[in-house]
């Protein structure tokens, strides 16, 4: 074995059985007519991973095309461009109105630095509730509504009617 | 082969492509495939591998002329491949019988009984090897090639020559070892 790792390979070196082995494998002959398969295999494979292919007319290989192409390009840019430039207003005047400066008139009055507070919104006013006739008194009311109660119940039961009923008794 | 710079037509520079293509099969399938059966030990997965590693040079032909070492640009596009078959195929049954081993390796003048025992031997010694770490295993695989030199092993792994070094002797007290014990167990 071959143990001096700054020579790896001289010719008259001692091989051990494992590079002895490993020489007879890498020597071993490629098979007959390796060469012809792979040439058969390089002519039938696809020469690009094309997806889509373009037809003849419209090959890159085509400078025709190609220069129409960018024609057409530069043509719908420079359109729209100029679409663009000519829909724009220019010079629109600002729509501010100008105050007239005003002047302060000599020994004039002044305003003596008074600034005009706006008037603010008037509140909510809630609605007053409507009062329920006042002049009438309340025990009036009272009697009148247990008079009504007493006449219902005595035309309800007439055979009960006890003494001090001003009805007369039919059987006596 | 070189793709001529002069080949202003898209044509004529895909054929040339092509040329420059078939050239490299015709000079380096056969490297490729020692490199891929040495990692995948089965032939015909070698051969898809191989395969596959000129499909990816098809792909990207364009970039062939900036390729400054073909050969090894090659063996590292093929090593990439095999590794991920590899890695890839862990669950499956390693393929490497005694069987495949005495098919596959030279034999000349040896008795059938010979060719069974160094197969045997063979087998040993590989499944040594497959116990050996990541690292020290790839270069120990590449060492095996007498057309590689350190440099490009070191190209193909993407490391240092002294890294490649260092690995390689690390590998053989390994490998060293490994076949002392087993010879031990025996």
């Amino acid at each position: 074995m071959n143990s001096n790792p700054h020579n790896p390979k001289t010719p008259d070196s001692g091989l051990s059985p494992a590079e002895e082995t490993l020489r007879l494998v890498a020597s071993v002959p490629a098979p007959e007519g390796l060469e012809d398969r792979v040439h058969a295999a390089l002519r039938i494979a696809p020469r690009t991973a094309r997806v889509f292919a373009w037809p003849k007319v419209f090959r890159p290989e085509n400078n025709w095309i190609r220069a129409t192409a960018a024609a057409a390009i530069v043509f719908v840019i420079a359109g729209g461009g100029w679409g663009v430039y000519t829909r724009v207003e220019r010079n629109q005047p600002a729509k501010v109105i100008v105050m007239p400066p005003r002047a302060p008139e000599a020994g004039g009055f002044s305003g003596a630095g008074a600034i005009r507070v706006p008037q603010t919104l008037p509140g909510p006013t809630a609605p007053q509730p409507a009062k329920a006739n006042p002049a009438r008194p309340k025990a009036v009311t009272k009697a009148a509504g247990r008079a009504k109660t007493k006449t219902s119940s005595v035309i309800g039961r007439p055979s009960a009617l006890g003494e001090g009923s001003s009805q007369p008794d039919a059987s006596k | 082969m070189e793709i001529p710079t002069s080949a202003v037509n898209e044509d004529a520079r895909r054929r040339a492509e092509d040329d420059v293509l078939a050239a490299m099969v015709d000079q380096y399938a056969g490297a490729l495939y020692r490199v891929a059966y040495s990692v995948l030990r089965n032939p015909a997965d070698a051969e898809d591998a191989v395969q596959e590693a000129f499909l990816r040079v098809l792909r990207h032909r364009h970039t062939l002329e900036e390729v400054r070492d073909r050969r090894v640009w090659l063996i590292r596009i093929v090593w990439n491949i095999v590794l991920d078959r590899k890695r890839r195929s862990k669950t499956r049954p390693e393929t490497d019988d005694v069987a495949e081993l005495a098919r596959v390796l030279p034999s000349t003048g040896l008795s059938a009984e010979e060719i069974a025992a160094a197969a045997q031997h063979h087998a040993r010694v590989l499944a040594c090897v497959d116990r050996l770490p990541v690292k020290e295993r790839q270069v120990l695989m590449l060492s095996a090639f007498e057309e590689l030199s350190s440099v490009e092993i070191a190209t193909v792994l993407g490391i240092t020559e002294s890294s490649v070094r260092s690995r390689l002797f690390r590998a053989r007290n390994l490998m060293a070892e490994l076949l002392d014990h087993t010879r031990s167990l025996r």
